[in-house]
């Protein structure tokens, strides 16, 4: 008999692991007997993608570094099916957003995810400094407040507005691409834990396949409850057409002329908003409700992240509505408000917190491919 | 001070029970409510761990209760109020009418034969017919016709009476009328047993919805040569034997939105049935699903190792998530994670068995404290294991907690003893 010796690297077991994660909302996984209903109900593993019950296991067992490498989270899109079959009411799907939560928290590298994350006082007081300052910078540095007309463009003078935006912009590519990558060296492993060296036509390739593919359509999400997926796609489309309206475009859309129903801008402009003021308001019921198995726990980031999201889209719509009836004040306040809430919303959600859920599924996708060719090959290459 | 016992519940545990107590000379009413004692026991074909024939060892058993001099059988008989305290219990039963005089009947089966109306048998679980009179099962005690009011054709419709006409002994009786019996008795052993769960409540299975997919209690009586199908393991959808069968454990128990117990029998029960599946057809595929084998009583381990290796069934460690049914062949397809490598998988196979959950049946004119578990709440399941919570009143078999039938037996002996005690007068003659 031939006698393979395999060189594992040894197991390091963090007790500390169950007691995080329930803070994080998995509830109730420790019930969890092994039985394996889960992984076999859910619409979306496959023969080498098998969720939850795995993670579950490694969970209760402490074993860190098969969580921190796991992409599998990232994959599961929270239809609730394991949740509402699941013999010991283990909750599996609470445990599987839990997992997304600290993992945020681990391609984190600066920290703050897991601050925000584990401490309600940290997360209010990071969202008030924040608003906090913007407030402070329109005070000094707004412009001639015209109270005769709406001279939105006089008193936040454009070249201010965007350089904020352009800075806004810029950090958060920094810190999203760099969390991808710590991501990338984290789930890159093979089976015994080491680090896996992956060819430049792979990466490319998967990437091109893969990535703007997941981005826009979020198919994967199509396979695990239709309506979700289209209540989905009409927030990420609302929003990317918000964004680039009122980030890229701002100059065309932050005037002094009077608001135009007619114009093509404020016809996206509108169509946006109210897509988004729909996702936030379904959102928000559904989790007061706990309507659906995917908002039966709200961890405070979550609550955070779509009250911002409504405060941002209402103030936003206000905006509109003072500056078309000619309230200047008005649209002057509220435009400050709508900035101050902003700028926490981006700065703090899409790095640390809920939103960088932006960068990971679709990156996940991508990564979970690249790992298919070491696995369909027999082992990968040994960095 | 009266010097009897009342049983209630014609079963296993209660026939124990009860010729126990006749042994010591205690006189005792052993009451059931269906035609025919034999209970649950009666429907099964061998039992394990040792493969004895059921109703091998359980008629001799129905026969001597039946014949006891101290012990008075009340068939088709419902206890209908229960007054009183230990040592002196005012009980009334219900004698329902059979509409066959016991003391005229013979048993010969003419009318049976001769009744034109058909209905599902509850014996076979509906997998056959009997008539509107009938005998449950060949072995029933006592052997005494029974008409079934609610489809003779004579009650429902006004026509008919055959049965009267080809009977020999002239023993069938229209007329009968519900008889109530006054009894007072020194203590009361509830042997009321179980139901079965009904698989519908686990949609993914698609029981009732597939034809191919069975209960226990419906394989057991497929192996048995007095079912429905003679003993052939039969497929619902073409009569065809299976070249696979899968069992599914804990369907309806174990689950905590359904039913969070363990019906502690069951794993043994899919062993026998694999094991006895490959007596039948030696080419067939047995694999069993489940979440942990609980082989705990004596022989258990070493029924298990047997069917590992010497009928080469399959263990898999999993609760499948879901049944499909491939609407062509009627062969059923299976979804499930195996945990020992985390891969999930689906098996095609032609039959499925499913191990259903029971439930505790309560005596209704008996309103005992029921437990969290939902069984009929135990004085101290340690060091009084068979006593209710009211005094006087002992409970034996499945209605107290789950168990098999060696459990339920030593139960039924020990109530037995416990029961005699307040029997008074018993212990100084």
């Amino acid at each position: 008999m031939e006698v393979i010796t395999v060189y594992e690297k040894p197991t390091k077991v963090a007790p500390e692991l169950s007691a995080r994660l329930i803070e994080l909302g998995a509830g109730k996984f420790i019930r969890c007997f092994n039985c394996g209903n889960c992984t076999a109900i859910c619409p979306l593993t496959q023969d080498n993608v098998s969720y939850p019950r795995k993670l579950i296991r490694y969970a209760i067992m402490g074993i860190e570094d098969k969580i921190v490498s796991s992409i599998d989270p990232w994959l599961c899109y929270y239809c609730g099916e394991c949740s509402d079959y699941c013999p010991r009411d283990a909750d599996p799907g609470s445990f599987m957003m839990a997992l997304r939560r600290y993992l945020t928290t681990k391609y984190d590298w600066t920290g703050i995810s897991r601050l925000l994350y584990l401490s309600k006082k940290v997360e209010i007081m990071a969202i008030m400094i924040v608003a906090a300052i913007v407030g402070l910078l329109i005070y000094f540095l707004h412009g001639p407040v015209v109270l005769d007309r709406v001279q939105l463009e006089t008193f936040a003078p454009i070249h201010i507005v965007d350089t904020a935006g352009l800075a806004v912009f810029f950090i958060l590519a920094v810190l999203l691409i760099t969390n991808l990558y710590r991501m990338y060296r984290f789930v890159m492993r093979d089976e015994y834990g080491e680090r896996v060296r992956v060819p430049l036509k792979f990466l490319v390739a998967d990437f091109v396949k893969t990535v703007p593919v997941h981005f826009f359509t979020q198919m994967k999400f199509k396979l695990c409850r239709v309506s979700n997926w289209i209540n989905h796609l009409i927030m990420v489309y609302g929003y990317a057409a918000a964004f680039i309206l009122f980030v890229p475009l701002l100059r065309f859309t932050q005037t002094n002329e009077p608001f135009l129903i007619v114009n093509p801008l404020s016809i996206i402009g509108i169509f946006s908003t109210l897509a988004l003021l729909y996702g936030a308001s379904i959102s928000i019921r559904g989790r007061i409700r706990r309507s659906q198995p995917m908002w039966s726990y709200s961890h405070l980031t979550d609550w955070m992240f779509i009250t911002m999201l409504l405060i941002v889209t209402v103030t936003g719509i206000l905006v509109g509505i003072f500056r078309f009836i000619g309230l200047p004040l008005a649209t002057y306040v509220t435009y400050s408000i709508h900035l101050m809430i902003v700028a926490p919303f981006l700065l703090l959600e899409v790095p640390f917190a809920k939103w960088a859920h932006l960068a990971y599924r679709p990156f996940a996708v991508y990564f979970s491919d690249l790992k298919k060719h070491f696995q369909s090959k027999g082992g990968g290459i040994h960095a | 001070m009266p010097k009897s016992v009342l049983v209630i519940g014609g079963g296993i545990a209660g026939i124990q029970a009860a010729l126990d107590l006749g042994d010591q000379g205690v006189e005792v009413y052993l009451i059931e409510k269906s035609p025919s004692i034999g209970g649950r026991m009666a429907q099964l074909d061998k039992t394990f761990p040792t493969l004895d024939c059921s109703s091998c060892i359980l008629t001799p058993k129905m026969v001597s209760v039946a014949r006891h001099p101290m012990v008075r059988l009340l068939t088709y008989s419902e206890v209908v109020e229960v007054k009183g305290k230990a040592g002196d219990f005012y009980v009334k039963v219900l004698k329902k009418p059979r509409y066959v005089d016991e003391d005229k009947c013979i048993g010969c089966g003419e009318c049976a034969s001769k009744c034109p109306s058909k209905v599902p048998d509850e014996f076979n679980l509906g997998m056959s017919n009997r008539r509107a009179i009938y005998f449950p099962f060949p072995q029933a005690v006592p052997l005494k016709a029974t008409i079934d009011r609610e489809h003779c054709f004579y009650f429902t419709k006004g026509i008919c009476r055959v049965c009267e006409r080809f009977c020999p002994t002239r023993a069938i009786n229209f007329e009968q009328k519900p008889e109530t019996l006054e009894l007072n008795v020194a203590s009361i052993i509830v042997a009321t047993g179980y139901e079965l769960m009904d698989p519908r409540i686990a949609p993914t299975y698609g029981y009732g919805k597939y034809p191919n997919v069975y209960t226990s209690l419906e394989f057991e009586r497929l192996l048995s040569s007095t079912g429905p199908t003679g003993g052939e393991i039969m497929r619902r959808s073409d009569n065809k034997h299976p070249k696979s069968i899968a069992f599914i454990q804990c369907v309806c128990s174990r689950d905590v939105k359904v039913n969070p117990n363990c019906s502690a029998f069951c794993c043994m029960a899919s062993v026998k049935h694999a094991i006895l599946a490959k007596e039948h057809l030696p080419e067939v595929d047995c694999t069993i699903f489940y979440m942990d084998l609980r082989a705990f009583g004596k022989g258990y381990q070493e029924f298990y190792n047997r069917a590992v290796r010497e009928f080469r069934v399959k263990f898999i460690r999993a609760k499948p998530a879901k049944i499909e049914e491939d609407p062509e062949t009627k062969d059923l397809i299976i979804t499930y994670e195996d945990t020992f490598t985390g891969v999930k998988k689906s098996i095609r196979v032609e039959m499925v068995v499913l191990a259903v959950g029971v439930k505790p049946v309560y005596p209704e004119a008996l309103s005992l404290p029921i437990g969290e578990d939902g069984y009929i709440l135990l004085k101290n399941p340690i060091i009084e294991p068979v006593a209710a919570d009211i005094d006087g009143v002992y409970v034996v078999g499945v209605a107290a907690g789950a168990k098999d039938i060696p459990d339920s037996v030593i139960q039924a002996s020990s109530a037995a003893v416990k029961a005699s005690i307040l029997a008074e007068g018993v212990v100084h003659e």
